[in-house]
C-alpha cells in the first residue's frame, strides 16, 4: 500500500511527492473512483497490475472491490466490456501484444458503446519485438482499434504527473462519451520515479446510467449489443456512432503549443518523445535560435486544425520513437516538406543530434 | 406444467429458427424457471454468437451482446460487481466449447455464481452446418464431408467432463432437451419428459447461482436441418445414438440443488 497524505482522496491537488508512473497510474484510478481491475501480466505493463492488487480493501477506496488476473487479454477485455455494461469503473493495463489480443472486444464496445480505460504501455514491435519504449502502437490506437471502423479517445501524456491527469480524464470521457478510453504511454513513463505534483483528482460518479444492464425492474429491458442485422439498421446506428465521434473531436482534443509564436521551426511530437523535444526548444532558444514544440496530447481525436494553423509558413520536423508514424499522418495533413526524425527499436530519441 | 402466459417471453414475435429445432423450447423454460424463482427482473442475459444469438428477440431479460465465446467472462465481472443480479449466458457448443472454451473453462474454475446454459445440437448451425468439437465421430458436416475422424479433427470433446476435471463448478449437468419420439405402430409420438428434465436442470442451475456456485447445463438438441435429416430423425438419432456417446448425467451437485 501507498501511503499518501493529505486530502488526496477528496480530489484536491497534493504536494510534490517522489512517485513511480505505475503507482501513480494506480493512485490516480483509485482517486477517480475504481471499482475493479481486470488484467493480465505483460512487460512493461505488470507493475501496474501488481499495485492494483496490493490496493485491494484499502479502506481509503472503498468503491475498488473487484480485481481478477484473466487467463489472457482476451478475457480481460471481455470482463471490461462486462463491467461497462452495468455502468462500473474498470481498467486495465497491457502491451502490444495484449492489445492486440483485446481489439476484438474494444470493438465490440465501440458497437454497443460500453466505458472503460485501458492503459497501453507501448513495448517495441512488431510480433514480441523488445519491451523497451517504443511509439510504434501510434498508428494501430489511432486508425482503428478493432475492426469495422471502431475509434477509441486515446490521450498521451508525457510524464507521470500527466499520466495521473489522463487516467482521471479518461474515465470522465468513457463515461461521458460511452466509449474505450486509450492511455498511450510507454515503460519509460510508468517505471520512471518522478517528483511530481500530485494532480487535482476528480471522483468519478457516472450519472445517466438507465441504459446499463442491472435488470428490467418495473420498466422496459435494457439490450446492449452491437448487432444490427438489417442494413438500414445498422448504417443509422453507424451514423449515431459517427456524430457522437464528430462531437468528440470538437470537445475533446488537446494540444500544447511551446513557444511557437515565433518559431521559425517546429518539432511535433508527443509523449515521452516530446520531452525531450521540450529540451531540444530551451536549449535551442538558449542559442538564440528560434525553436518551438506542437504537442499533441490527445491523439485520437488528433488536434489537426490547431497543428495546421501552428505549421503555417514554418519548417516542420516529426519526432517520434517509431518508425515513422506520425510522420507518415503529418506528411499527409501538412506536405511533403514535413522533416522526420524517427527512431524505432526502444533508443531514446537524441533530438539535439539529430537536429545537428 | 400448465398452460400460462410468461411474461418474459416478448410476444408476437416470429421464431427464426428452424421447424425441429429445440433453441425455442429452451427459451421458454429459461424464462418459465426465471419467473418461478421470481428473479426475471433482476436478470441479465449474456448473448453469444451463432443461432443461440437470437435468445434477446425472445425473452424479456436484460441483455448483453458478447463476442464470440466471450460470455463468461462478462458474466464474471457483471456478478462481480452486481452480486445481486442473476447472470446467465445462453450459448451453443461452438460459442461455448470451441472458440469460447477458455473463458468457459476459467470462469468455472473460479466458480463465480454464475449460470452458463449450452445448447449442443453439435454442428455449427448458423453458419451452415460446420464441425463443432462436439460433432461425433464419423458424423458428415461441411468441413468434414467425409465424416469426423477421417483428418485431423480429433474426437469430440465432452463439455461436461471438461468442467468436472474442475474444482470451481457447483452444479454441472446433461440433459437431452429434444423430445423423445415413441413408435406406436405405424405412428409416431413423443414424450416430453426430455423437456421436463431440461426444465428443472434449469431451475437447479439457477438455485446454484443463488446459493453462491458456478452451474452449468449441456442441453442435447437437435439440427436436423444441418444434419440433413426429418425432424422425426433427429429426434430419433439423438436419443438413440447420440445418448449412448453422450448420456444424460449429473456431473456435479456439490450444492444439493438438483431436482
Amino acid at each position: 500500500m501507498t501511503e499518501v497524505e493529505g486530502n488526496r482522496e477528496k480530489g484536491e491537488g497534493g504536494g510534490l511527492e517522489l512517485l513511480r508512473g505505475a503507482e501513480a497510474i494506480g493512485l490516480a484510478a483509485l482517486m477517480s473512483g475504481v471499482e475493479a481491475y481486470f488484467g493480465y501480466p505483460i512487460t512493461p505493463s505488470s507493475e501496474i497490475m501488481e499495485f492494483m492488487a496490493s490496493e485491494q480493501g484499502d479502506p481509503r477506496f472503498p468503491r475498488y472491490r473487484a480485481f481478477v488476473q484473466a487467463s489472457s487479454e482476451v478475457e480481460a477485455v471481455n470482463m471490461l466490456m462486462g463491467a461497462g455494461a452495468v455502468g462500473h469503473l474498470a481498467m486495465t493495463a497491457t502491451s502490444g501484444p495484449g492489445l492486440s489480443l483485446m481489439a476484438e472486444g474494444i470493438s465490440y464496445s465501440v458497437g454497443t458503446e460500453l466505458p472503460f480505460l485501458i492503459v497501453d504501455v507501448n513495448r517495441g514491435g512488431p510480433g514480441l519485438g523488445n519491451v523497451e519504449p517504443e511509439q510504434s502502437d501510434y498508428a494501430f490506437v489511432t486508425r482503428s482499434l478493432g475492426h469495422g471502423g471502431s475509434r477509441a479517445i486515446v490521450l498521451a501524456p508525457q510524464g507521470v504527473e500527466e499520466a495521473m491527469e489522463h487516467v482521471n480524464r479518461g474515465f470522465r470521457l468513457a463515461f461521458e462519451y460511452r466509449i474505450p478510453v486509450v492511455i498511450l504511454t510507454d515503460a519509460i513513463i510508468v517505471h520512471m520515479r518522478e517528483t511530481i505534483r500530485i494532480p487535482a483528482i476528480e471522483e468519478v460518479r457516472p450519472r445517466e446510467l438507465e441504459w446499463t444492464a442491472r435488470g428490467r425492474i418495473g420498466g422496459a429491458r435494457h439490450l446492449l449489443t452491437s448487432m444490427y442485422l438489417e442494413p438500414h439498421e445498422m448504417r443509422s446506428h453507424k451514423e449515431a456512432l459517427m456524430n457522437k465521434w464528430r462531437r468528440i473531436e470538437t470537445e475533446v482534443r488537446d494540444f500544447e503549443c511551446i513557444m511557437c509564436d515565433d518559431a521559425d521551426t517546429l518539432l511535433i511530437a508527443y509523449g515521452v518523445a516530446a520531452r525531450k523535444a521540450r529540451g531540444a526548444v530551451a536549449d535551442r532558444r538558449k542559442r538564440g535560435m528560434r525553436l518551438g514544440l506542437f504537442r499533441p496530447v490527445t491523439l485520437n481525436p488528433f488536434p489537426w486544425e490547431e497543428l495546421e494553423s501552428a505549421a503555417e509558413g514554418r519548417e516542420v520536423v516529426v519526432v517520434e520513437m517509431s518508425e515513422g508514424q506520425l510522420y507518415e499522418d503529418v506528411s499527409a495533413r501538412l506536405g511533403p516538406l514535413v522533416k522526420s526524425i524517427a527512431v524505432p527499436g526502444g533508443e531514446i530519441v537524441d533530438v539535439e543530434e539529430a537536429l545537428a | 406444467m400448465e398452460a400460462v402466459r410468461i411474461s418474459s417471453i416478448r410476444q408476437g414475435m416470429p421464431t427464426p429458427y428452424c421447424p425441429g429445432c429445440e433453441h425455442g423450447i429452451l427459451l421458454k423454460l429459461i424464462a418459465r424457471a426465471l419467473e418461478e424463482l421470481g428473479l426475471a427482473e433482476r436478470a441479465v442475459m449474456v448473448g453469444s454468437v451463432g443461432c443461440s444469438s437470437l435468445a434477446y428477440e425472445f425473452l424479456d431479460v436484460d441483455y448483453v451482446q458478447a463476442p464470440h465465446g466471450r460470455a463468461p467472462a462478462l458474466m464474471t465481472a457483471i456478478k462481480l460487481l452486481e452480486p445481486n443480479l442473476t447472470v446467465f449466458s445462453v450459448q451453443g457448443d461452438g460459442d461455448a466449447g470451441g472458440i469460447g472454451i477458455g473463458e468457459l473453462i476459467s470462469a468455472a474454475n473460479r466458480g463465480v455464481p454464475i449460470t452458463v446454459l449450452m445448447y449442443d445440437n453439435m454442428v455449427f448451425g448458423m453458419t451452415g452446418g460446420q464441425m463443432s468439437p462436439t460433432t461425433p465421430m464419423g458424423m458428415t458436416t461441411t468441413t468434414t464431408p467425409r465424416g469426423r475422424g477421417r483428418g485431423a479433427e480429433g474426437p469430440p470433446v465432452d463439455i461436461c467432463d471438461v468442467l468436472s476435471s474442475l474444482e470451481g463448478p457447483a452444479y454441472l449437468r446433461r440433459v437431452i432437451i429434444a423430445p423423445k419420439p415413441i413408435k406406436r405402430g405405424e405412428n409416431l409420438s413423443y414424450s416430453f419428459k426430455p423437456v421436463m428434465d431440461s426444465y428443472r436442470a434449469i431451475l437447479s442451475a439457477f438455485r446454484a447461482q443463488m446459493k453462491g456456485g458456478f452451474s452449468f447445463v449441456e442441453f442435447m438438441g437437435t439440427c436436423n436441418v444441418n444434419w440433413k435429416m426429418t425432424v422425426d430423425d433427429a429426434k430419433v438419432y439423438t436419443h438413440e445414438v447420440v445418448s449412448k456417446v453422450r448420456p444424460p448425467r449429473l456431473c456435479r451437485d456439490r450444492l444439493g440443488v438438483d431436482t
